[in-house]
C-alpha cells in the first residue's frame, strides 16, 4: 500500500462518476477472494470516502466478505477506451442503501449504457446487465488508501496519484 | 457454492466478447481485480488464463492460488462466478499455441495489437461455478443443430469407400450441413515438413496442390501442434503471405513460378483448423474460414474436430482396403490428335511444365512424368497404383501411405490446368491416362 490518501482528485472523482463499468472485490476471513458487479459509485463531498451501490442478493458472498474483513478493491473501467483505475481500502463497511442511492444508480446505468453502446453493445444488453431490485441495494463505503493504473499493458498495477 | 454447473455449459462466456474479471488476494489478504482478455476452455475441469504481463494478479496467484472469476454470456447476459485454483504455467505446446492464436485475434479486434502478447498459459483447476442471480435475455434460436449435422456427416463419411469420395463428401457436407462456405482439406507429406491442398470449397481458384509449411498460419500451427487452432477476429499475425499470393493471382499464376497460389480468403475474420489424425499419425488438416467475425465458436470446433477424427479413421480404413481390382478390358482409347503438346520435366524438383505453363512438382510431378514416359515408350494408358509404388524413379518415401492423395492432387490439377492430359479412375487402385494430343517430352537437366 502506498500512503493513505487525503482525498481523491477532481479528475479521478469525475472519472469514477462518469460513464464507467465498476467491479468490487473483497476476500473472506479464510482468504478466498470474491467479486461482483457494482451499480454506481459516489464520492463524498470532501473526496475522502467512496460509497458503491450493489445488489445484495446476487452478491451475497461479496457483501458478507466485506462485512467480515473490511477489505475492498474497486476497479473502474471506461469500456470504450480501456482506461482503468483500481482503488483499495481496508475499512469497508456495509449498510443498507439510503434514499439517495436510486438517482445515483440511475445516472450511472445511463452512463454505462452510453459507453458500452460505443463499442457495440445494445441498450437491452446493458439494461439487463444492470437490472436490479431497488429494495435489494446495499451500500459499501470505504476510504481509498491507494490507487493503481489498471489500463491493460505493462504498466497495469503501477501506483497513481489519487 | 450451490447450483454448481458444468464448465462445458457456459463456454460462450469464454469467447472473449466480454472480458471476464478475476479477483485474487495477496499473502496479506489484500484483494485485487483484473480484467482478463482471455479465459481459455481446456476441458470440463480446467481453464487457462493468458499471462501477458507480470502484474498484480500474477504476483497474487503465485502467493495465493485461489481466485474467483466473474463471467458474462454475451448473448443472454447471464453471469457466472467461477472459483479456481492456480496449478501451473505453460510457455510452449498445443495449449500455448491455441491461446496465442486466439489472443492475436482478440488483440486486433480490441485495438490491443502489439500490446497483448502471450508469455504463458496459466492453468487453473475449476472448483465450482455458480449462476449469479439476475435478469437475462432469451437465448437466440440457432439456425442449425451442430450435433445433428455432425452425426449425419460422420455417418456419411463412414459409408465412403475411397479417399476421393471421402474428400468430396467432407467439403460437400461442410457446406450442406454446417453452412461453411470456405474450406480446405490438406494432407501432410511424408517428410512431415509441409501440407498440400487436396480438396477445397468456395474459392475463386481451387488451390489444389498449394502448400503450407508446418507452423505457418493457423493451418501450419494446427498441424505442428496437433491441436485445433481457432481465431474469432481478423489478425495479421496469422495471415498467409498475402502480398505474395495476391500478386501471383494477378499474374494469373502463370509463368515460371513453381508455386500454386494458396487459395484462402483475402480478409478472413474467423478461421478454424483442426488436425486430421489416425493412430497418432498426422494425416492432414481440415480448415474452414469465414469473412464474418465470431463465425466459429467452441461448439463448431468440437463439431469439426469430430468430423476430422472420423475422416482420419476412415482414411486409415480405406488405406487398408484390398489393393487393385483385376485390370479392366482395354477401352477403346481415342488416338491423340493435333499439334504436339510440349512437356518439360526438371529433375531437380520433379516440376512439370506443359506448353511452358507450370503444372505440378514433387511426388505428383514425378508420377506424371513416369506416366507420360510409359505412354511414349510403350503406348500404355492403363495403370495401377501398385506399379507406381514400385517404380523406382518416382521416389516415393518409404512405406508411403499418401500415394492416393498424390494421385487425387494430380488428377484435380490436370482437370483444372491441362487440356492435354486427364486421369480417369477405372476401378479400385486403377486408373487410365487419357492423352488428347501427341506429346513431345523433354528432360531438362
Amino acid at each position: 500500500m502506498v500512503e493513505r490518501t487525503r482525498s481523491l482528485s477532481p479528475a479521478l472523482t469525475a472519472f469514477l462518476e462518469g460513464d464507467v463499468s465498476l467491479m468490487l472485490a473483497s476476500r473472506d476471513a479464510a482468504g478466498w477472494p470474491t467479486l461482483g458487479r457494482v451499480l454506481a459509485c459516489d464520492v463524498s463531498s470532501d473526496g475522502g470516502r467512496l460509497t458503491v451501490y450493489l445488489a445484495r442478493t446476487p452478491n451475497a458472498a461479496l457483501v458478507a466478505a466485506v462485512a467480515e474483513t473490511g477489505q475492498a478493491a474497486l476497479v473502474v473501467t471506461k469500456p470504450s477506451t480501456h482506461h482503468s483505475i483500481q482503488l483499495k481500502g481496508r475499512d469497508a463497511a456495509v449498510a443498507p442503501a439510503g434514499e439517495g442511492a436510486a438517482p445515483v444508480v440511475a445516472h450511472h446505468v445511463t452512463g454505462f449504457t452510453r459507453d458500452v453502446g460505443l463499442i457495440g453493445f445494445s441498450t437491452a444488453f446493458s439494461r439487463t446487465l444492470m437490472a436490479h431490485d431497488p429494495r435489494d441495494l446495499a451500500a459499501v463505503t470505504f476510504t481509498p488508501e491507494a490507487a493503481f493504473d489498471q489500463t491493460p499493458g505493462p504498466r497495469a498495477g503501477d501506483p497513481v496519484e489519487p | 457454492m450451490s447450483r454448481d454447473i458444468c464448465l462445458d455449459a457456459i463456454r460462450s462466456c469464454l469467447e472473449g466478447v466480454i472480458p471476464a474479471a478475476i479477483a485474487t488476494a495477496d499473502r496479506e489478504g489484500v484483494p485485487n481485480i483484473s480484467v482478463l482478455s482471455q479465459v481459455h476452455y481446456m476441458d470440463p475441469a480446467h481453464v487457462a488464463l493468458s499471462y501477458q504481463f507480470f502484474n498484480k494478479t500474477r504476483r497474487n496467484i503465485l502467493a495465493n492460488p485461489h481466485a474467483t472469476l466473474q463471467l458474462i454470456d454475451p448473448e443472454t447476459v447471464a453471469q457466472y462466478r467461477m472459483r479456481v485454483r492456480y496449478l501451473r504455467t505453460e510457455t510452449a505446446g498445443p495449449l500455448f499455441e491455441s491461446m496465442k492464436a486466439k489472443l492475436a485475434g482478440i488483440a486486433s479486434h480490441t485495438g490491443m495489437a502489439g500490446v497483448f502478447r502471450l508469455l504463458g498459459a496459466d492453468v487453473f483447476e475449476v472448483l465450482g461455478i455458480e449462476v449469479v442471480p439476475g435478469a437475462t435475455l432469451p437465448a437466440p434460436v440457432r439456425n442449425r443443430s451442430l450435433l445433428a449435422a455432425t452425426r449425419r456427416c460422420c455417418e456419411r463419411l463412414s459409408a465412403c469407400t475411397d479417399l476421393e469420395e471421402l474428400l468430396d463428401r467432407t467439403v460437400t457436407d461442410l457446406r450442406a450441413l454446417f453452412g461453411i462456405d470456405h474450406a480446405m482439406v490438406l494432407m501432410a507429406d511424408e517428410a512431415g515438413g509441409r501440407l498440400y491442398t487436396v480438396a477445397s470449397l468456395g474459392y475463386r481458384a481451387s488451390g489444389i496442390g498449394s502448400e503450407i509449411a508446418l507452423g505457418d498460419g493457423v493451418i501450419g500451427v494446427a498441424a505442428r501442434e496437433r491441436t485445433a487452432i481457432r481465431i474469432t477476429h481478423a489478425t495479421s499475425d496469422y495471415a498467409y503471405g498475402r502480398a505474395a499470393r495476391d500478386s501471383s493471382l494477378e499474374a494469373g499464376g502463370a509463368g515460371d513460378a513453381r508455386e500454386i497460389p494458396f487459395p484462402g480468403l483475402a480478409a478472413p475474420h474467423s478461421q478454424l483448423a483442426v488436425p486430421i489424425l489416425a493412430g497418432g499419425e498426422l494425416i492432414g488438416v481440415l480448415f474452414a474460414e469465414s469473412p464474418e467475425a465470431m463465425r466459429f465458436c467452441y461448439d463448431d470446433e468440437d463439431a469439426l474436430a469430430t468430423v476430422a477424427s472420423v475422416l482420419g479413421a476412415m482414411i486409415h480404413v480405406v488405406r487398408q482396403s484390398p489393393a487393385a481390382e483385376p485390370a479392366p478390358e482395354d477401352a477403346a482409347v481415342a488416338e491423340p490428335r493435333g499439334a504436339p503438346a510440349r512437356l518439360h520435366h526438371h529433375a531437380a524438383d520433379d516440376s512439370v511444365f506443359v506448353d511452358h505453363q507450370y503444372l505440378i512438382k514433387g511426388v505428383a510431378g514425378a508420377i506424371l512424368w513416369w506416366l507420360v514416359r510409359q505412354h511414349a515408350q510403350h503406348a500404355r494408358t492403363e495403370f495401377s497404383n501398385r506399379e507406381l509404388r514400385l517404380a523406382p524413379c518416382i521416389r516415393l518415401p518409404e512405406a508411403s501411405e499418401n500415394l492416393e492423395a498424390r494421385l487425387i492432387l494430380l488428377q484435380r490439377r490436370l482437370t483444372e490446368r491441362c487440356e492435354v492430359l486427364r486421369l480417369e479412375k477405372t476401378g479400385r487402385g486403377r486408373f487410365r491416362l487419357v492423352v488428347q494430343r501427341p506429346l513431345a517430352l523433354e528432360e531438362m537437366g
